[in-house]
């Protein structure tokens, strides 16, 4: 059984997975159950959040009411809540791939689920009974001016992100450390001699980093800079909220704000293309390797990102203008790693193969689709002369629900139907996915547009009362939320079956 | 300038076209396969042209965009007529008549807490923004060129009365 498990790993793997030979099998076997913790974990938040998520919508197109002050505290939850969910779901699947790649300690991982897991019962604590509601990236000085909150709340949810960013942070120098170790310091784990010194680097016998080793490099080494910014805004507002003589310059807070709550939700998509890196060459039953080029679509990734956070703040005239220049180049340019190398090369691995089209497959692909999609719209908010009209209206929640949603979360799916095809030795029925596709993507797309139509309209987000046409698109578009909802639990209840029946594949 | 209905048609062909071309790869999968070096060669050399063509376009973008940024020079300040405006929860304090084809610069600030100044024409579009945030003044110039009744809706998150912050003025 032992070696059916490490061949099987070493096939679904593909790339060199150098230590999956020597990984004993009761090993492994925690390592999957550690993963299957921060997956369900992520996705059991995921569906509480996104049921909450339609009771907005519902409330926006006036089918129920509940009142502004029940709307911001659950807005506040659903927009902290789902990033949290995205990130520890990713953060258990890449931890796993890493493991496979190398030694990683258990213990380590248990602290910052900890961490993670300590911060969410601060934050629902500070919103139930709390009533904490000045959304999840509030900005100075709101949750201490007007607060229609207990001020215990706000120390309660301020404590609560911190405790996530404090788990976040452990996780990112774990990976860091890991990707380190296994490929010979940061310049081994950015690829650097594989890109400068290629010769002597492939005469040497040596290989670059996995691709998901990549994104987890990337991931830690910006997540420790996001969470780093996130502990000092934090830190900030817990002394403010200690000693109000304290002051915080708005501006500043505003910059460490977005660069905290921007790169965090960012990252998100980065670490769960470590299962696509897996994914689409299984299927398409083609290998897939790291190149020079994927290395350097990483390095602009690694920049990218921390810099094209200041497109939030186009609209703060004030604001050094050279920092305006850069939020939209780098926003332009962050979509070049991922449109030219990533989802390139899974268009190019799919292109006249042998795909095989399971429910793990069919996500991971409209994953992809999504991803392209939200890219779009975000592209389009990035360019000032139309965010002047864009920002903060539903086009921004738009964009982002379609990478989250359209990407990260059906990303997730791929991988969860993927390891568990792989445990039945069989894929679902055409009939499932069918009516899983129909459901998820018909309701998806519906719910998506809603969002890009009433953006485009004016109609201003986070507003519990929208003006018109809000609530006649909020109508539709929750129509088409419960649909997809619906989709996802004939999708639960296939997994759950899968999860459950007698093991046949080549894990058995 | 309202922008805003011209980029839903933009984004939905864009997206169109990113649809098709990744579901026409997908069914490529129907027809006879091919190994994996015969696609590499040609998808390289694609790849060179497609990241060639999205540095021109995303260059271009940038180039074009620039004299469309709202960040105005000292020299734009001193000619208009400035309206101060300071915000606060949950009112925008506006003179109810403003007039037509003259340049006017909001001084945007706030008193308590981040509010968002955004200006809708009389056909409901955002025709400008510009946040308010305390301890700073944010210049926003206008020029009105249609008469009518404009509204304000604060555009940032700013409490539980932010759907309710709005105020009117009348352009004639």
């Amino acid at each position: 059984m032992a070696q059916t498990i490490a061949h099987d790993e070493h096939r679904v793997h593909g790339h060199a997975q150098h230590g999956i030979e020597t990984l004993r099998p009761d090993d492994l076997r925690s390592a999957r159950r550690l993963m299957w913790i921060w997956v369900d974990t992520g996705l059991a938040i995921f569906a509480l959040m996104a049921l909450m998520g339609v009771t907005m919508r519902a409330e926006q197109a006036g089918w129920i009411s509940y009142g502004p002050d029940v709307f911001y505290s659950l807005m506040t939850l659903h927009g902290v809540g789902m990033i949290t969910a995205m990130a520890v779901a990713a953060m258990g699947g890449i931890w796993y791939m890493m493991r496979l790649d190398g030694p990683l300690d258990e213990r380590v991982a248990h602290w910052a689920y900890g961490f993670i897991v300590a911060g969410v019962i601060a934050v629902i604590v500070s919103i139930f009974p709390g009533k904490f509601g000045a959304a999840w990236t509030f900005l100075y000085p709101l949750p201490f001016v007007g607060a229609t909150w207990a001020p215990w709340a706000t120390g309660a949810f301020l404590t609560g992100v911190m405790l996530v960013s404090i788990g976040w942070s452990i996780w990112c120098v774990q990976m860091l450390g890991c990707v380190m170790k296994r490929y010979g310091g940061l310049r081994g784990a950015t690829g650097w001699d594989y890109i400068f010194h290629n010769r002597a680097f492939t005469e040497a016998g040596k290989q670059p980093p996995s691709p998901q080793a990549f994104a987890a490099m990337v991931s830690a080494i910006d997540g420790l800079l996001t969470g780093a910014a996130g502990m000092v805004i934090g830190i900030a507002l817990l002394v403010h909220w200690l000693d109000p003589s304290v002051r915080i310059d708005p501006l500043w807070a505003k910059n460490v704000t977005f660069f905290f709550g921007h790169a965090f939700a960012n990252l998100t998509i980065y670490m769960a293309v470590s299962w696509v890196y897996v994914g689409v060459p299984r299927y398409a039953g083609r290998s897939y390797h790291t190149s020079q080029a994927l290395a350097v679509a990483w390095w602009g990734t690694l920049f990218f990102v921390l810099l094209a956070y200041f497109h939030h703040l186009y609209m703060d005239f004030v604001q050094f203008q050279a920092l305006q220049f850069i939020g939209e180049a780098a926003s332009y340019l962050s979509a070049l790693p991922t449109v030219v190398v990533t989802i390139f090369s899974c268009l190019m691995l799919v292109y006249r193969s042998k795909m095989r089209w399971t429910l793990g497959s069919i996500f991971i692909y409209t994953g992809l689709i999504g991803w392209v999609v939200g890219g779009i719209g975000a592209l389009l908010d990035a360019s000032i002369p139309f965010n002047n009209n864009l920002h903060n209206t539903l086009w921004v929640p738009a964009h982002f629900h379609t990478y989250l949603l359209g990407g990260v979360l059906l990303f997730i799916l791929g991988f969860v139907f993927m390891m568990l095809e792989e445990r039945v030795g069989a894929a679902s029925s055409a009939a499932v996915r069918w009516i899983v596709g129909t459901l998820v993507f018909g309701g998806m797309g519906t719910f998506l547009l809603g969002f890009y139509v009433a953006g485009s309209a004016g109609v201003p987000r986070r507003y519990a009362t929208e003006p018109t046409p809000g609530p006649h698109i909020a109508s539709w578009a929750t129509i088409g939320a419960i649909i997809m909802l619906v989709g996802m639990a004939v999708a639960l209840i296939e997994a759950l079956r899968m999860a459950t029946s007698k093991p046949q594949g080549r894990l058995s | 300038m309202a922008r805003g209905p011209l980029v839903l048609p933009l984004f939905l062909i864009l997206a169109a076209l990113a649809m098709a071309v990744m579901i026409g790869i997908a069914l490529s999968t129907r027809a006879s396969t091919l190994e994996l070096s015969a696609v590499q060669g040609r998808a390289y050399a694609l790849r060179r042209w497609w990241l060639t063509g999205l540095v021109v376009v995303f260059a271009t973008l940038f180039a074009i965009t620039i004299p469309s940024f709202p960040y105005l020079e000292a020299s734009e300040l001193s000619t208009a007529r400035h309206i101060p405006v300071m915000a606060e929860q949950y009112a925008f304090p506006v003179p109810a008549v403003l007039p037509v084809n003259t340049p006017i610069v909001f001084d945007v600030t706030a008193k308590d807490v981040n509010h968002g100044f955004g200006i809708y024409d009389p056909e409901n579009r955002i025709l400008a923004q510009v946040q308010a945030m305390p301890n700073y003044v944010n210049h926003l110039a206008v020029e009105f060129k249609q008469r009518g009744k404009y509204t304000v809706r604060c555009l940032e998150f700013c409490g539980v009365g932010h759907a309710y912050m709005q105020a009117a003025f009348e352009v004639r």
